[in-house]
C-alpha cells in the first residue's frame, strides 16, 4: 500500500514538474519584452488603459497597426508629463476576432488591471462589449468598428473614433457610379460589418441605373469560393464589390483570376493592408483594383504632423485606422484630464466636452496646457475634427486608394461634407 | 496576476461547461452514444433564452421575434427548447452506433449554426443578439460575479446529483447493462432504443439550462460563441478527467478552464509582448495537453473523490 501510494506521488511530482516546465518556458519567453515594463509599473502613479486588438486572424494586421498607433499615442503623451491620474499604462491582449475572448479579456482588463477604459476592439467584440462597459462603468472606444448596431447601442460609455458602416457604403456606392461601369457584382462576407455598407452600396448602385450581376454573401473559412464564383464570372461584370476579410478575400481574388476574371475590383477597408499585394501577388491587381476605407483628410497639418511621427517611430507610412487610434487615445487622456477623476465614469463625463466646444488644441500636451488655465478644449485630431453624435461616432471622410506598383496609392478623397448621413 | 479574478472566471465559466460535460458524461459514457454536435443543444438554449427575453426589433434590427418575457420564463423556455431540439435530432438518429451517430450529430450541429448564421431572421445572423437580459445583480454589497458563480455551481451540482441519482438506481443499472451488453438487456425485456432515447433527451435538459446561463453571463448570442470548437472542448474535458465518473467530468472542465485562463492572465504592456503571447500561447496549451494526458492527473483526482 505505502509502495504504490509512493509510486503514485511521484507520477504526480513529475506531471506538476513537467507542467511547471512549460509555464517556466512560457514566462522566459516573455520575460525579456515584460520584465522593464512591470518595473517602472510598480516606480510610479499610473492609470491603466486596456488594448484589446484583434492581433491573430483575420483582422490581424489591422489590430497591429492599431495597437503600435496607441503606443505612439502614449509614448508622447507620457513624454508630457502623462495625465492627472499618472502616466499612462497599457495592457495589451489579443481578441483572436472572437467575442467570447474579447468579453473574457475585456473583463480581466477591468478587473484585475483596474483599466479605466478598454480600446481597439474591433466590430463583433465592440457590440459583446456594450453591456459590460455599461455595467463597470468603463468607456470602450474603437477606431474602427463601424457596425451600424451601434448606431443603436453607443452613445454612453461607448464610442468610436470613425464613422458608421453607412458611410462606407456610400463612398463605395459613389466611386462605382463614377468609374461608370455597367455591369457590377457584388462579393459580400457574411459579417455585419461587411453586410451592411454592402447594402447601402448597393442601393446608390441600382438607383444610378447600372445592372447588378450578382449580390452574393459568402462564409468566411471556406478552403474555396468557386461555387460563389461561378454566376458572378458567368455574368462577366465590368467590376467586382468584395467586401471580404484579409483570409478569405485573397482567397476569392485568387480564384477569381484563374478562372478568366479582367475586370476590375473595389475591396473595402479590410483589403486596404500593403500584405494584400504579397499574398494576391502584385501583378494580378495592379492597375485595376481600388480600395475604399474611411481615412482622415491628408491635407490637414496634424494628419501630417502624424505622419512625421508615424515614419520616425516605425519607419513606414501610417496604415489604415492609424490616425484614428492615435486620437482615440489622445481623447481618452485629455478626458482624464479634463474630469480630473481616475475611472470610467470620469472619462465618460468629460470626453464629449474635450472634443467639442472650446479652444482647437491639436496635442495632448497643448490641451493638458490649456485646461491648466481652466479654459475648454476642442481636441481636433491626426484624424480630422472629432465631434461625437448622439451614438458615440463621429462623422468621417473616406478614401479611395489604387493598387499601383505593388502599393496603394491616394486616387480620390471624399471629405465628411459630401455625406448626408 | 488577480488571482480571485482567475478563480472566479474557472468557477463561473467550468461550472457551465461542467454542466455540458456531465451531459455527454451521461450521453457516451453510460448511454453509449457518442454526440459531437452537442454544441447545438447549448446554443439552442442560449437562443430560445435570448429570443424570449429581448425586446420587439425596432430601427436596424434584422430578428423578427423579441418577446421581451422575464428572464425565467426564457431560462425555462431554454431547457424545453434543448429537449425540442434532441427529440428533433435524436428521433432519427439514435438508430446509428458508434461513429455514424457522431458525424450525424455532428452534421446536426453544423447545420444550426449554419442557419443562425445566415438567417438574419431569428438572431441577426453573423451580430448575433446583444445585451441580453442579465437577471443576476448585485446583491448589497455582494458584487454580482460572486453571485453568478453561485448560481453556476449550484446548477453544476443540481445536474451531477440528478445523474447520480439517476444512474445509482435500477433505471442507471439498466442503462449500464444496455452498453455492456445490448443483446443480453434486451432478452431480459430492456429496449435500448428507448431508452437511449431518454438518456438522450434528458442529459439535453441542463445543457439548454447551461446555455441560457451562458447568455446571461456573456450578454451576448452570436453563432461565433456555439461553433464546433465547444462540441470538441467538452469533448476533452471528458477525456481529460477520464469518463465515466461525474467528479471527472467536472474535473476535467475545470482543469481544462483553469488552463487557459492562466495561461491568457498575463498583463502584457506592450504589442511586441502581447503578440509573442498569442503566437506561444497554442504552443503552451499543446504542451500541457500532452502532459495531462500523459499522467492523467484529473482523473486520478475523480477517483479519489469518488471513492470518497
Amino acid at each position: 500500500m505505502t509502495i504504490a501510494l509512493k509510486a503514485e506521488t511521484k507520477k504526480y511530482q513529475r506531471f506538476f514538474k513537467t507542467m511547471g516546465f512549460c509555464l517556466g518556458i512560457f514566462a522566459m519567453t516573455l520575460v525579456s519584452t515584460m520584465i522593464l515594463p512591470m518595473r517602472s509599473a510598480h516606480a510610479e502613479k499610473q492609470v491603466t488603459v486596456g488594448v484589446l486588438v484583434p492581433l491573430t486572424g483575420e483582422l490581424g494586421e489591422f489590430g497591429t497597426v492599431v495597437a503600435r498607433s496607441i503606443e505612439l499615442g502614449v509614448k508622447q503623451i507620457n513624454t508630457a508629463g502623462g495625465t492627472t491620474c499618472g502616466k499612462i499604462r497599457l495592457v495589451t491582449r489579443d481578441t483572436h476576432g472572437n467575442p467570447e475572448r474579447g468579453i473574457r479579456e475585456a473583463t480581466k482588463m477591468i478587473e484585475s488591471e483596474g483599466a479605466v477604459a478598454v480600446i481597439g476592439p474591433e466590430s463583433g467584440v465592440m457590440v459583446a462589449l456594450v453591456d459590460l462597459a455599461k455595467r463597470k462603468k468603463t468607456v470602450i472606444m474603437s477606431p474602427y468598428a463601424g457596425t451600424i448596431t451601434l448606431n443603436k447601442l453607443g452613445g454612453d460609455f461607448v464610442y468610436r473614433t470613425v464613422s458608421s458602416d453607412l458611410g462606407d457604403g456610400d463612398a463605395s456606392g459613389m466611386w462605382l457610379t463614377e468609374k461608370g461601369y455597367k455591369k457590377v457584382a457584388f462579393l459580400v462576407q457574411n459579417e455585419e460589418s461587411t453586410i451592411s455598407p454592402a447594402q447601402v452600396a448597393k442601393k446608390i448602385v441600382e438607383k444610378s441605373g447600372m445592372k447588378l450581376t450578382d449580390f452574393v454573401i459568402f462564409n468566411p473559412g471556406q478552403p474555396s469560393y468557386q461555387a460563389e464564383l461561378i454566376s458572378v464570372l458567368a455574368h462577366n461584370p465590368d467590376a467586382i464589390y468584395l467586401a471580404g476579410g484579409q483570409q478569405s478575400g485573397v482567397t476569392v481574388i485568387k480564384e477569381a483570376t484563374s478562372g478568366g476574371f479582367a475586370g476590375e475590383w473595389l475591396f473595402t477597408a479590410d483589403l486596404a493592408v500593403p500584405e494584400v499585394f504579397d499574398n494576391v501577388g502584385a501583378e494580378h491587381i495592379n492597375g485595376r483594383a481600388y480600395v475604399e476605407f474611411a481615412d482622415a483628410d491628408r491635407s490637414l497639418p496634424e494628419f501630417k504632423a502624424f505622419e512625421k511621427l508615424y515614419r520616425e517611430e516605425e519607419g513606414k507610412e501610417p496604415g489604415p485606422f492609424a490616425s484614428n487610434s492615435f486620437d482615440m487615445i489622445n481623447l481618452v487622456a485629455l478626458a482624464i484630464e479634463a474630469s480630473g477623476q481616475c475611472s470610467g465614469s470620469g472619462i465618460n463625463s468629460a470626453i464629449r466636452d474635450v472634443a467639442d466646444g472650446g479652444s482647437v488644441v491639436t496635442t495632448f500636451a497643448e490641451g493638458k496646457a490649456a485646461l491648466a488655465k481652466g479654459m475648454n478644449i476642442n481636441f481636433e485630431g491626426a484624424s480630422g475634427p472629432l465631434k461625437f453624435d448622439k451614438s458615440g461616432g463621429v462623422s468621417g471622410a473616406y478614401s479611395i486608394q489604387a493598387a499601383k506598383n505593388g502599393k496603394w496609392a491616394n486616387e480620390k478623397f471624399y471629405p465628411a461634407s459630401v455625406f448626408k448621413n | 496576476m488577480n488571482w480571485l479574478q482567475v478563480i472566479l472566471t474557472v468557477v463561473t465559466i467550468g461550472s457551465i461547461f461542467s454542466v455540458v460535460t456531465l451531459a455527454l458524461n451521461l450521453q457516451y459514457a453510460r448511454g453509449g452514444m457518442i454526440n459531437f454536435g452537442v454544441v447545438a443543444y447549448f446554443a439552442a438554449g442560449a437562443y430560445i433564452y435570448a429570443i424570449f427575453t429581448h425586446p420587439a426589433p425596432e430601427g436596424l434590427d434584422q430578428y423578427i421575434i423579441g418577446l421581451d418575457w422575464p428572464w425565467w420564463a426564457g431560462f425555462i423556455a431554454a431547457g424545453i427548447a434543448s429537449l425540442l431540439f434532441a427529440v428533433l435530432t435524436g428521433w432519427p438518429t439514435l438508430r446509428l452506433r458508434g461513429e455514424y451517430l457522431a458525424v450525424t450529430t455532428f452534421a446536426f450541429a453544423e447545420v444550426l449554426y449554419s442557419f443562425l448564421l445566415n438567417e438574419r431572421r431569428i438572431g441577426n445572423g453573423a451580430v448575433g443578439l446583444s445585451n441580453i437580459e442579465r437577471p443576476i445583480r448585485d446583491w448589497g454589497t455582494i458584487d454580482e460575479k460572486y453571485i453568478f458563480a453561485i448560481v453556476a455551481v449550484a446548477l453544476m451540482f443540481l445536474t451531477a446529483w440528478i445523474f447520480r441519482k439517476l444512474l445509482n438506481s435500477p433505471y442507471g443499472r439498466a442503462l449500464d447493462a444496455i452498453r455492456d451488453d445490448e443483446g443480453a438487456a434486451q432478452a431480459i425485456g430492456k429496449s435500448a432504443k428507448r431508452m437511449r432515447l431518454q438518456v438522450f433527451l434528458l442529459s439535453a435538459i441542463p445543457i439548454g439550462f447551461a446555455g441560457a446561463l451562458y447568455a446571461m453571463y456573456m450578454t451576448l448570442v452570436s453563432p461565433r460563441l456555439f461553433t464546433a470548437e465547444v462540441s470538441f472542448i467538452v469533448w476533452i474535458a471528458l477525456v481529460l478527467g477520464g469518463e465515466r465518473t461525474i467528479w471527472g467530468a467536472m474535473a476535467g472542465t475545470f482543469g481544462l478552464i483553469l488552463l487557459e485562463e492562466v495561461i491568457t492572465s498575463l498583463p502584457f504592456e506592450s504589442v511586441s509582448a502581447a503578440q509573442n503571447a498569442a503566437a506561444m500561447n497554442h504552443v503552451v496549451t499543446g504542451l500541457l495537453f500532452i502532459a495531462v494526458l500523459r499522467w492523467q492527473p484529473f482523473e486520478w483526482i475523480s477517483k479519489k473523490l469518488e471513492k470518497k
